[in-house]
């Protein structure tokens, strides 16, 4: 049992992840209490955006997991997918089918997806294009859907409008609902509970993301994105891992987009646009691509900067573009992993779904 | 004088690969055996590379047939050629630069060790290419002479039945080469068929094996080193065109 316990920790605490001394889990431990007992320090309002800025960490990691061999992620295949089942069966109560289409289609649309490109040899950053282009043709459809035979169930697509009260539709998305026993819990974007649960899945996944990222196929991840064709002269077959971990970096963009749609009830086309698709690849780019940590502090950081900055206006994006450039020219290894006392390498910046072996 | 008496390893037949119009590889026949070594030269442009590419599945061939272990390969994907025993060293190093020497060797060896094994089976790795005790440090810093015996090592840790060298001793001393014929001859000694592609004459010499001459994708010639030495074709070859057989490592005799 000790023993197990012991290789558990060994794998989460692996040299592939940046912090690993008693100074950063204590940091770490302080940082998981903090965020405990934050809701009895901040108002309601407060802390329904600390829910919205926690619910995009797991598009952030995801994209932090595939970075280097697969292009973005968008959480809107997850939204839409979660909203329209949501719409069309939350009357029976719970959520559960809403939370199994929510996961499950947009996973299973990167395998198809991901088969297509990686078996056909697309490489680098014609990935990353692709990519954006799909999503991009999500945006165009949906944009279009606002008539009212553009409906699945009783759920109508609402055009620009989206799922919910917007487009003037009697149904919207519902929150997570549990069943526990006979009771419902319902995890209202408001709630403290809904905060807590986001909380929890958080640490869960930051924990397993840096054992898998340690273990035996991390390692392999790690060998792709430097040099893919020499590691299957190895014996192994990329095109089928990549695949794996693209599914993998789309199920946690999944969660953020059932978190996000759940959160405020209602999802646009928008979150298939450039703007929401370039977003997250600033927040891993600036934090460090190479690093979970880094990812996770970088993207809190910077969505609570961007939703001050929303304030004055647009001037967020512009800030987030120059803040991306400056960082690439100066630390082309992300602000926190260059300053986080790991080793850096002087291998140049990597876009997104490029790689050394996109030759 | 290859593939004779023991039972073939490797079949090439009549391998044809064009580029556009350029016939990079243009009819080879080779049969090489278990635990044979061999070495292929020739001038710049002689289709050396195309060759190498062509055996380890980077690049798929026009026309022609190469069989390895008994099995048809000329379309197998590069893992499947490794899987079933060609271990590869390229030219460009081919090492993970970001991670530790450790780490370079366990991605070869995961694929047939368990966790429990793999200790034991790096520090016998890295006694046999001479970089015992570097575990932990990255593969960046490492020496040039150091990174092309990590690359090699990592070969070895496939224990294939094919290894494929292309250039080895690219950039060492001739220290450092001398060294790398040892690992090689050892290597071969414990099983490993061994094909070197190779610029180096010296090199070549050191490892005293058969040597083929290839010259336009074709073989140009084979046979023993001082054969291929005292060759006038093979001299006019090198002396007439880039100079790679210096006058210096010609016999003096």
């Amino acid at each position: 049992m000790l023993n197990w316990f012991s290789s558990v920790v060994r794998l989460i605490n692996g040299e592939q992840e940046i912090g690993r001394s008693r100074g950063f889990w204590i940091c770490a431990f302080a940082v998981a209490v903090g965020l405990i007992v934050l809701p009895r320090f901040v108002s309601a309002y407060a802390l329904l955006n600390y829910s919205y800025i926690i619910s995009m960490v797991f598009l952030a990691l995801g994209l932090c997991l595939i970075w280097g061999f697969a292009g973005i992620l968008s959480l809107g295949q997850a939204g839409y997918a979660y909203g329209v089942v949501g719409i069309n069966l939350s009357q029976s109560g719970t959520t559960y089918l809403a939370l199994i289409a929510g996961l499950m289609v947009p996973t299973l649309f990167a395998a198809v997806l991901s088969y297509v490109m990686f078996y056909a040899r697309v490489k680098g950053v014609y990935v990353a294009i692709m990519m954006l282009v799909v999503t991009l043709l999500f945006e165009t459809f949906l944009n279009q859907t606002a008539g009212p035979q553009w409906h699945i169930g009783v759920a109508s697509l609402g055009g620009n409008n989206g799922l919910g009260r917007f487009s003037g539709a009697i149904h919207e998305p519902p929150s997570i609902t549990l069943g526990l026993g006979s009771r419902l819990i319902e995890f209202s974007g408001q709630s403290v509970a809904f905060y807590y649960l986001e909380v929890g899945l958080l640490i869960a996944i930051y924990l397993c993301l840096r054992a898998l990222v340690n273990s035996r196929f991390g390692l392999i991840l790690a060998a792709i994105r430097e040099d893919g064709a020499r590691v299957e002269s190895f014996g192994y077959d990329v095109r089928a891992i990549q695949l794996v971990v693209f599914c993998l970096g789309a199920a946690l963009a999944a969660l953020s987009g059932i978190l996000y749609v759940s959160w405020g009830n209602f999802i646009t086309p928008s979150v298939f646009g450039v703007t929401n698709n370039i977003l997250p690849v600033i927040w891993v780019a600036v934090g460090g691509r190479k690093s979970l940590t880094a990812t996770v502090i970088s993207t809190v950081v910077l969505t609570w900067l961007s939703q001050r900055f929303a304030i004055q206006g647009e001037y967020a994006f512009v800030v987030m573009g120059a803040l991306l450039v400056v960082v690439m020219m100066l630390r082309p290894e992300g602000l926190i992993t260059s300053f986080g006392g790991r080793k850096t390498s002087a291998s140049p910046p990597l876009s997104p779904g490029s790689s050394h072996d996109g030759r | 004088m290859m593939g004779g008496d023991r039972e073939a390893i490797l079949q090439i037949t009549s391998l044809r690969k064009s580029f556009g119009g350029v016939r990079a590889v243009d009819g080879v026949d080779l049969v090489l055996g278990c635990g044979e070594l061999c070495c292929i030269i020739g001038p710049n442009g002689a289709g050396k590379s195309t060759l190498f590419q062509l055996l380890s599945g980077q690049i798929l061939p026009t026309t022609g047939k190469i069989v390895f272990d008994g099995k048809d390969v000329t379309f197998a994907h590069p893992f499947e050629r490794a899987r079933s025993g060609i271990a590869v060293k390229v030219q460009s190093l081919g090492i993970f630069q970001d991670l530790t020497v450790d780490h370079n060797l366990r991605i070869p060896l995961m694929r047939r060790l368990s966790p429990r094994e793999m200790p034991k089976a790096i520090d016998d790795l890295l006694r046999q290419v001479g970089l015992q005790g570097l575990n932990s440090v990255n593969a960046r810093e490492l020496s040039h002479g150091q990174k092309q015996w990590l690359a090699l090592g990592m070969a070895l840790a496939m224990r294939p039945k094919l290894l494929l060298l292309d250039e080895p001793t690219a950039g060492m001393s001739s220290e450092e080469t001398r060294l790398t014929t040892e690992i090689i001859r050892a290597s071969n000694a414990q099983g490993s068929a061994v094909v070197v592609i190779e610029h180096d004459m010296a090199f070549v010499r050191e490892l005293r094996a058969p040597v083929i001459v290839l010259h336009l994708g074709r073989i140009f010639f084979r046979g023993t080193f001082s054969e291929v030495e005292e060759n006038e074709e093979v001299r006019h070859l090198y002396l007439g065109t880039r100079n790679r057989f210096k006058s210096s490592d010609l016999p003096t005799r």
